[in-house]
């Protein structure tokens, strides 16, 4: 009796279970249509292919509070994170519907810099329909407070004496970080076949190693890396930016202090897959525009130390061809790609 | 004192309304687990982790350490009225806090353990304050090679974890690292042993894997055993008398400073100090041959012992990363989940958090006591709730938990294989604590241990030369020799007791 009491229960659980798991993607096969039903009639779901609480999913949030009291229906938020950002961008490229209501925000590590590391993803570019770009921040290189240097040309000219002494954290050989370090090397003529790469899981892991000395160098976002420096641990040599950052405004830019095309800068912004009717895009393009200028958004955004970057659909798509055109030159010219 | 400083920040922030609530429900589930057979901190913490997803870090751990520790007051109500230990620890309690109910003196006995919980439950948290600072200060100091020496410290756990084989337990753990590579590599982002399955490219979900093996197993085990309603005696009043309390006041502070001091090594199980501090009483007391026949130093040396050591648990887990039980095992998990990786770091980075949670101990304790003396009785009639009841809720929070976490249906696949394999374990005598450490700590492993080759340019020397991760190691290796002794002596100790082997990680 006991054994068939369970497997009843068992069984309707799981039945329960694959329910559910049918009601979450509704695959309406709606192709290129271009009459517009007043979107948005319904709930729209919001995949960060990050963890809760990191730069992505923060500006997600943001986003999807603004939406909801914009549009009048309700934005959801889901984090599937795991492979670099591969997995939920897969879900929502393949598996998500065409209408509008399965949509990505991604920062630049699950898009250009992921498709240059990768050749064999399950998806690509072509996949992909930007819709907009929202926030940006630049990137800070950061060393420990107690490093002996005091600026970056200090750093320079001790990479170039100590070549083979130099270590860098990131969170892989096509990260982010990597690409920062790269072209401040190529910059100053460093030589960036010897450096040692130490691969972190995110800024969490990272910072506190550079802060002990044991890594040299850290390259990430000026909000990953301000708590430390506030705290005291770290110090920020330069930011890679064609200003000062508002957050850090005693801290020279690098170009300030002569290290000159560094274009790396970390991103985030919102895409669907391919096929998506045009009206989604507008709509999403013009509510977006709008978004970036509402001062209670911005007070937002504040709180995260990240900035407002906004880009069309058409603008963000060809930054993002580029980008990953040169990130993929710079992978294959430092044989970043095996 | 900084740390003074810093936990009356804690206070503040522990005596939200929301933090408030959290600790109370933390308590009162854990009481409540505590007490029921067939459901122990382990399955609880792994019912309730989905809730990570909703809760903030601060509401959630508040929410899981109150279990933690409000399972060790509840422990000890069952070992007292019914004579039935709902952990290994609890035995002694058995000893001669049964006799006492038998004798009508239930009522005092329950008192007396609800006080040593509450005496050593504060002296653990107190502890708690002064020295993981200590070793937190050091946080910066500790590299890649450091944290490799740490994971290799943790691994010894394994002894202590593994309950009678530490070759099984060895080959569970090693089970579990495997486990743990599944997915993409942490350093190189290749995928590894996906089969060229989608669903497994992303690795197994922890929250999954930790239901599967802790909650679904449970009920499967649960439902296999013959539950009988238990009837509970005359309880009496829960007021010890003067004389009781003179008798156990001493008492209390032995057993709390051996759990505690006890309890600051890496893995020390509180099975471990809850024996040994029972065993130095009945050596110290003029009257040895009271005890196990009612003795109430007998009641309190042991509990104090127990959530002492409990409370001294955290030590390690916060300041090391190092769990020393399996409930803390799965609250390590709890902690990752929220991205707050355990170690030197922790109080760096996170330190508001720290103290928050730590102030709620204190809060969390208080709680207990009024919860536990008048309304023992009330608690004595919830073990009487059908397993018929309790294990189809169980499931179903546990399917819909293992869903939540991704939204994905896989993971409830997975928790579902994991219960049933779980299951089988269990039965024959697998232990799977190793192979959740395994699992959890495994990335980190693999991780510090790459970084470190990375900065050495290759060379294993590396793990040597610096003094921090050499002493560690030491240490390692000195830990493993005493745990292997005092397992030893405790399996012992047990037989004697129960008279067959207990499975002593439980």
């Amino acid at each position: 009796m006991k054994k068939k009491a369970l497997f009843g229960l068992l069984s309707g659980v799981l039945s329960v279970s694959i329910v559910l798991s049918g009601c979450s993607s509704t695959n309406s096969a709606s192709g290129k249509q271009n009459k517009d039903p007043g979107y948005p009639t319904k709930q729209i779901e919001v995949i960060v292919p990050f963890a809760a609480g990191g730069g992505t999913d923060l500006t997600a949030r943001a986003m999807s509070e603004y939406l909801s009291e914009e549009w009048g229906k309700s934005v959801v938020v889901v984090n599937k994170p795991g492979a670099g950002g591969a997995t939920g961008t897969q879900e929502v490229l393949k598996q998500g519907s065409k209408d509008g209501y399965s949509v990505l925000v991604q920062s630049v590590s699950a898009v250009s810099a992921l498709y240059a590391g990768n050749t064999n993803l399950p998806f690509s570019v072509e996949d992909q329909q930007f819709l907009a770009k929202m926030t940006g921040e630049p990137l800070a290189y950061v060393v420990s407070a107690d490093a002996p240097f005091k600026n970056i040309n200090e750093l320079n000219e001790w990479v170039k004496k100590n070549p083979d002494k130099f270590t860098f954290a990131s969170n892989g050989p096509t990260a982010i970080g990597t690409f920062g370090t790269i072209q401040w090397m190529d910059s100053i003529g460093a030589d960036f076949s010897k450096a040692r790469l130490v691969a972190t899981n995110g800024s969490g892991d990272a910072l506190p190693k550079v802060a002990g000395g044991h890594i040299t160098l850290a390259v990430q976002g000026v909000s990953e890396v301000s708590n430390l420096t506030k705290a005291g641990k770290l110090k920020i040599l330069g930011i890679a930016a064609p200003e000062r950052s508002p957050f850090f405004p005693d801290v020279p830019t690098m170009e300030e202090q002569g290290v000159k095309d560094i274009d790396v800068s970390l991103w985030y912004g919102a895409s669907a897959p391919a096929g998506t009717p045009d009206y989604v895009v507008k709509k999403w393009e013009t509510t977006i525009n709008k978004m970036v200028k509402d001062p209670k958004f911005l007070e937002k955004l504040d709180s995260i130390n990240v900035r407002p970057d906004y880009m069309n659909a058409d603008d963000f798509t060809k930054s993002v061809e580029e980008e990953t055109k040169d990130y993929t030159e710079i992978a294959k010219e430092k044989g970043l790609v095996k | 004192m900084e740390a003074v400083g810093m936990l009356l920040n804690g206070f503040t922030d522990a005596l939200t309304p929301i933090n408030l609530m959290m600790a109370v429900i933390g308590v009162l589930v854990g009481t409540l687990v505590g007490m029921l057979p067939g459901l122990g901190p382990t399955s609880a913490i792994a019912i309730l982790l989905p809730l990570t997803s909703v809760l903030g870090p601060v509401e959630g751990i508040i929410m899981l350490a109150g279990i933690y520790y409000g399972a060790m007051y509840g422990g000890s109500t069952t070992a007292i009225l019914l004579n039935i230990p709902g952990e290994v620890s609890s035995v002694p309690t058995c000893l001669d806090g049964y006799p006492l109910a038998k004798q009508g003196r239930g009522g005092p006995a329950l008192g007396i353990a609800a006080i040593s919980s509450f005496v050593a439950g504060v002296l653990g948290v107190i502890g708690l304050v002064f020295f993981a600072p200590i070793l937190a200060n050091q946080a910066l100091k500790f590299g890649p090679p450091e944290y490799f020496a740490l994971m290799i410290l943790a691994l010894t756990v394994i002894v202590n974890l593994a309950g009678n084989s530490i070759i099984k337990g060895l080959i569970m753990g090693l089970f579990g690292y495997m486990i743990s590579m599944v997915g993409i590599g942490p350093s190189g982002g290749q995928p590894r042993f996906d089969f060229g399955i989608d669903a497994l490219s992303a690795g197994f979900d922890m929250i999954s894997i930790i239901i599967g093996l802790f909650a679904i197993t449970e009920v499967l085990k649960g439902m296999e055993e013959k539950q009988t309603a238990i009837s509970v005696g005359k309880i009496g009043s829960v007021y010890p008398s003067r004389s009781d309390l003179r008798k156990s006041s001493k008492a209390m502070f032995r057993g709390g400073i051996i759990g505690f001091i006890l309890g600051i090594l890496p893995g020390c199980s509180t099975a471990v100090t809850t024996f040994l501090s029972y065993d130095i009483e009945k050596k110290m007391s003029k009257t040895p041959e009271k005890f196990g026949k009612g003795a109430i130093e007998g009641v309190a040396a042991p509990e104090a012992a127990n959530n002492a050591t409990s409370s001294a648990g955290f030590i390690p887990l916060f300041a090391l990363g190092i769990p020393s039980s399996p409930p803390l095992a799965i609250l390590l998990a709890g902690l990752m989940i929220y991205g707050l990786q355990p170690g030197p770091v922790l109080f760096e980075q996170n330190g508001s958090f720290v103290w928050t949670v730590i102030a709620s101990m204190f809060i969390g304790n208080v709680m207990l006591l009024v919860l536990n003396l008048p309304l023992v009785g009330l608690w004595a009639k919830l073990t009487q709730i059908p397993y018929g009841v309790i294990a189809p809720i169980i499931l179903i929070l546990s399917f819909i938990g293992a869903y939540t976490v991704r939204n994905n249906s896989f993971d409830v696949f997975v928790a579902l294989v994991f219960g049933v394999l779980g299951y089988f374990l269990h039965k024959y005598r697998w232990p799977v604590v190793p192979l959740i450490l395994c699992f959890i700590l495994g990335p980190l492993l693999e991780q510090s241990f790459v970084q470190s080759l990375s900065m050495s340019k290759g060379e294993f020397s590396i793990f040597v030369e610096r003094p921090i991760s050499l002493t560690i190691l030491v240490i390692s290796l000195v830990l493993f020799v005493i745990s292997i002794i005092l397992i030893r002596r405790t399996k012992t100790r047990v037989k004697e007791v129960v008279g067959t082997d207990l499975d002593i990680s439980e």
